[in-house]
C-alpha cells in the first residue's frame, strides 16, 4: 500500500499553496475553531425512583413461567439458606468461571433418572428433558464489610420440550426462601473494603437471553467438556466431574479421556502460559456473545478460543458499531499496545453504554484487566 | 480583488457556524418500570401493549424477546415519553430480539446508554411515528444509533424523527428488504445509514444538519454485504455539523459538509433527490482502501517499516475474501444540487483538498478514484460491476480525485463518469 498519498491529507497543506497570504489562513482557522462547540455537558442527574425489592415474595402473576418459590423445586434440604443439595443434584465447577461482581457461585446439576447428556466437544453438553442447572449467587461472610454470608440470587435454567428457560429466584432478607422475579431487582451490597455498598443487579428474565443464547435460542454458557474437565471434592473423595458423570451413567457417546479437552484456569500462574489464561478469561467472559451465532454476532468478534484468524479475534479489528464504546481508540486489540486497544478500555469502564461484559458487571474485575493488559502487552 | 474575495469568504465562515443544536424538552418522570417489564416479558402472541401516557423512566433495557406479531403503542411522541436517563444496566433503550411481526409506533424514546431501539434477528419490524434523541447539547457521550434494525428482514422504519445520534440516527445493518421514508434525520453525524443490507429503499426522507445526510456502507468482516440500494426524492441539505462520532467508529471518517455518502456498495441507485447546502459533497463515492488510509494516521501506525504497517494494516479487509473493498454499479441520475457555500469544511483533510483544488467552487459528487484490479476489461471497456455512472445536468460538477496517486490524475472532466463511455 502506498501511505504517500494519505501522509500528504494527513499533513497541514503548505499555506502558500493555498492562498498566499498567511494571515488569512490563520484567520480563517480562529473562525473555525471559535465555531466548534467544546462545551461537553455532562448528563443531567435524575432523581429516581429507587427500584429497591419491594416485598420479596410470591407473585401470582408469574406463576405460567415457573414455579414461585426456590422450596418447591425440592432442590436443597431445610434450611434452604445452608444450600445442602438433596439426592437430586450433583455439583460442579468450572475451570475459568465468568465474572459476576465478584460474587461466589455455587453450581448444581440435575438430570432425570435414566436420562443422560451427549458429550459435545466444543459446545455445552447437550442435556436431556427435565435438566435442571442450577447457580447460586452469593458472597460469604468474609467478601462482606459486615455481617453474615448472604445469597443473593439463584438462576435455573430449566430444559423443558427440548429448549431452556431461564428464571431468575431473588433471596429474601431473612434467607429463608427465593421467589421468583422476572422483572430483576437491585440488591445494595457492601463488600470488604467499601465505604458505600454497590447495587448488585439481578437481571430480568429477558436480560438471561442476552448472554445465554445461541442462534436465537436460549443456551447454558458453562457446562462445556472444556470447562467441567477437572477435578471436585465430593463427599466420597475426589474426582474428576466429567469422569463422575460417566460412572453417574449421566454422560453419553464420549470419546476416551485423553481427548476430552481442557480450558486453563484464568487464575492458575503456575500451569498456563498468560495466553492460554487470557484466552480462557476472553472464551468465558466474552465469547458466549462474542461468537459466531451468538447476540454479539453483528460485529464479527470472536473472543472463544476456537476463534480463527487474528482479525476475528479482535487484532487490528475496527469497530462495526461500538459508539462511545470505543473510547476514542481504532482497534479492538492493538498488540503491544494495551492502552490502544478497546476491548481493554470496556474492561476498565463502567458505563452502561460502554462497559463490558454488559450484565453483572457493576464492578470492574481488577484481575482480569490485569490479566488482559498483560497478554495484550504480550502480542507482537 | 482577491482580498475582497477572501473578505467576503470569511464572512460566510463567520455566518455559517454551527450554532448550538440542544434539545432539552421538560420532563416530569413517573416510574412504571416494573409494570411494563412484566408486562414485556410476559406479552402474549398477538397482542398490543398499550404505553399509556406520561413521561416514563427506566434503570434497564425493556426487552421483547421471541414474541410474534406484538405492537407496543404509545400516545404519540408528545404525549409518551420513554427516557433511559440514568440507566444502570443493559446497553439499549428497547431491546427487540428473535422476533416477527413487531410494530412500535407512537411515543418518543430517549437517553439511552447505547443505542435507543435496538432490533436483531427479527423478521418484520415496523418503527412508525417515533422520535428518538438525546437529550442537552448534542455531543460524543451521546448513543450510537437511534433507531438500529440488524440482522433482520422486512423492515420498514416510517415518519419517524431522530437526533443526537453520535454515529447514526437510522441506520440498517446486515438485513434484508429494507423501506426507510418519510422520516426527519438531523443532528446526528450520520442522518441515515444503510450497512450491508439488500434491497432497500430509502425515499422521501429530510436528512438535514448531520454530519453526513444519508450513508450507503458496505464494511468487510460482518455476516453479509449489501447491494441493491435505491436512494431517492429525498431532501439532503445543510449536513455541516461537526464530526462528533466517538473516533475508532467508521462514521468518523465522514466529512463535515457531506450530502450523501457511498462506500464500498454495489448496485446503488441514486435519483430525483434535492441535495444542497452541503458545504464539502454532495454526493462521495469511496472505496474501502480509502478509509483504511485514513483510518490510521501515520504517526500512529506501530513501529515498524513503513511497508510493514501497511500490510498488517490491510489484513483486516483483505482477510474477508467475500468483502469486495470497491464501489460499483453506481447509477446518479436526476438529481438537483446546489451548493450556496464558496468554501468547504475545512475541520477535515478533505475539505482542505478540496479548497485547494478546487477554489470556490466545491464539487458536486467526487469518487476517489481508486480502481480496483480488473477495472478495465480485456477489451478496453470499464467492467460494469464497477462503473460509477453520472447522468445529470452538465453545471453539476463532478470531480475523480485519484486520491493514491497524490491526485495526479485528478480530473474535473464532466465526460470522466458519463454512462455511456465505452472507452
Amino acid at each position: 500500500m502506498n501511505l504517500k498519498g494519505l501522509q500528504q491529507i494527513q499533513r497541514p497543506y503548505p499555506a502558500t499553496r493555498i492562498i498566499k497570504s498567511i494571515g488569512f489562513i490563520s484567520l480563517f482557522l480562529v473562525i473555525l475553531y471559535s465555531c466548534t462547540p467544546t462545551e461537553k455537558k455532562e448528563k443531567r442527574e435524575v432523581k429516581l425512583i429507587p427500584n429497591v425489592m419491594q416485598g420479596i415474595g410470591e407473585n401470582l402473576a408469574y406463576q405460567k413461567v415457573g414455579l414461585l418459590k426456590l422450596s418447591d423445586y425440592g432442590l436443597f434440604q431445610e434450611p434452604l439458606k445452608n444450600l445442602q443439595p438433596t439426592q437430586m443434584l450433583l455439583p460442579y465447577d468450572l475451570n475459568t468461571p465468568l465474572f459476576t461482581d465478584y460474587s461466589s457461585k455455587l453450581r448444581f446439576i440435575h438430570i432425570p433418572e435414566g436420562e443422560s447428556a451427549e458429550y459435545r466437544e466444543r459446545e455445552v453438553l447437550d442435556f436431556p428433558d427435565g435438566t435442571i442447572l442450577v447457580k447460586n449467587f452469593f458472597y460469604s461472610e468474609t467478601q462482606l464489610e459486615k455481617g453474615e454470608t448472604r445469597i443473593i440470587e439463584t438462576r435455573l435454567l430449566i430444559k423443558e420440550n427440548g429448549s431452556w428457560i431461564a428464571l431468575p429466584y431473588i433471596w429474601n432478607e431473612e434467607q429463608s426462601d427465593a421467589f421468583l422475579e422476572i422483572t430483576g431487582g437491585s440488591v445494595p451490597v457492601r463488600l470488604s473494603g467499601m465505604d458505600q455498598p454497590f447495587e448488585y443487579l439481578v437481571p430480568t428474565m429477558l436480560q438471561c437471553k442476552s448472554c445465554h443464547e445461541l442462534n436465537g435460542d436460549i443456551m447454558p454458557i458453562g457446562p462445556t467438556v472444556r470447562q467441567l474437565n477437572r477435578n471436585y471434592p465430593y463427599a466420597q473423595g475426589v474426582a474428576n466431574q466429567l469422569q463422575k458423570m460417566v460412572d453417574m451413567q449421566w454422560l453419553e457417546n464420549h470419546p476416551d479421556n485423553q481427548k476430552w479437552p481442557k480450558i486453563a484456569k484464568w487464575d492458575d500462574k503456575k500451569n498456563y502460559s498468560v495466553n492460554e489464561r487470557a484466552r480462557a478469561y476472553l472464551d468465558i467472559n466474552c465469547g458466549h456473545c462474542h461468537r459466531p451465532g451468538g447476540p454479539g454476532k453483528n460485529s464479527g468478534l470472536d473472543l472463544t478460543v476456537y476463534a480463527q484468524g487474528e482479525h476475528s479475534l479482535g487484532i487490528f479489528k475496527a469497530p462495526v458499531a461500538a459508539g462511545a464504546g470505543s473510547g476514542g481508540l481504532n482497534y479492538d486489540i492493538v498488540p503491544g499496545a494495551p492502552e490502544k486497544s478497546i476491548l481493554l478500555y470496556r474492561m476498565e469502564s463502567n458505563d452502561p453504554g460502554i462497559k463490558m461484559p454488559e450484565l453483572g458487571r457493576g464492578l470492574i474485575h481488577k484481575e482480569g484487566i490485569e490479566l488482559i493488559e498483560k497478554w495484550i502487552k504480550s502480542l507482537k | 480583488m482577491k482580498n475582497s474575495l477572501l473578505s467576503l469568504a470569511f464572512v460566510i465562515a463567520l455566518f455559517s457556524c454551527d450554532s448550538v443544536k440542544n434539545y432539552d424538552p421538560p420532563r416530569e418522570f413517573t416510574d412504571i418500570e416494573k409494570e411494563l417489564q412484566t408486562k414485556f416479558i410476559l406479552a402474549e402472541d398477538n397482542s398490543t401493549i398499550e404505553l399509556g401516557t406520561g413521561h416514563f423512566i427506566f434503570t434497564k433495557s425493556l426487552i421483547l424477546e421471541g414474541k410474534n406479531n406484538v405492537t407496543i403503542r404509545g400516545g404519540g411522541v408528545l404525549n409518551t415519553v420513554l427516557s433511559f436517563k440514568g440507566q444502570k444496566d443493559g446497553a439499549e433503550g428497547i431491546r427487540i430480539a428473535n422476533c416477527s411481526n413487531i410494530t412500535l409506533e407512537d411515543f418518543s424514546i430517549e437517553d439511552a446508554s447505547g443505542d435507543n431501539i435496538k432490533v436483531t434477528d427479527t423478521d418484520g419490524i415496523t418503527l412508525r411515528r417515533l422520535k428518538s434523541a438525546w437529550t442537552g447539547v448534542v455531543n460524543e457521550k451521546n448513543g450510537a444509533y437511534g433507531l438500529y434494525p440488524v440482522l433482520c428482514r422486512n423492515v420498514l422504519v416510517e415518519d419517524c424523527e431522530v437526533l443526537g445520534a453520535s454515529d447514526a440516527g437510522i441506520y440498517v445493518g446486515q438485513s434484508h428488504e429494507v423501506i426507510i421514508r418519510r422520516n426527519k434525520a438531523y443532528w446526528n453525524v450520520a442522518g441515515i445509514e444503510s450497512e450491508n443490507s439488500v434491497n432497500v429503499k430509502v425515499y422521501e426522507n429530510e436528512a438535514y444538519e448531520n454530519t453526513g445526510g444519508i450513508l450507503v456502507f458496505d464494511l468487510p468482516g460482518l455476516t453479509m454485504t449489501g447491494e441493491n440500494i435505491e436512494v431517492y426524492s429525498n431532501e439532503v441539505y445543510k449536513n455541516n455539523l461537526r464530526n462528533f462520532a466517538p473516533s475508532g467508529n467508521i462514521v468518523g471518517i465522514v466529512p463535515p459538509g457531506t450530502g450523501m455518502l457511498i462506500l464500498a456498495t454495489r448496485k446503488v441507485n441514486v435519483h430525483g433527490n434535492q441535495i444542497k447546502d452541503n458545504k464539502t459533497i454532495g454526493i462521495g463515492i469511496i472505496s474501502y482502501e480509502l478509509v483504511d488510509l485514513i483510518a490510521e494516521s501515520p504517526e500512529e501506525i506501530p513501529s515498524g517499516s513503513e511497508q510493514g504497517s501497511g500490510q498488517r494494516l490491510n489484513r483486516k479487509y483483505e482477510e474477508d475474501l467475500k468483502y469486495d473493498p470497491y464501489p460499483g454499479d453506481v447509477h446518479i441520475h436526476e438529481n438537483q444540487f446546489s451548493n450556496r457555500y464558496l468554501i468547504p469544511d475545512l475541520r477535515n483533510p478533505f475539505g482542505k483538498i478540496f479548497l485547494w483544488k478546487f477554489g470556490f467552487r466545491p464539487p458536486h459528487i467526487a469518487w476517489d478514484g481508486i480502481k480496483p484490479k480488473g477495472y478495465i476489461l480485456a477489451d478496453g471497456r470499464v467492467n460494469p460491476s464497477y462503473r460509477i455512472c453520472v447522468n445529470e445536468d452538465i453545471d453539476v460538477k463532478r470531480v475523480i480525485l485519484d486520491v493514491k496517486n497524490e491526485f495526479k490524475g485528478l480530473t474535473t472532466d464532466p465526460e470522466a463518469l458519463s454512462c455511456d463511455q465505452d472507452n
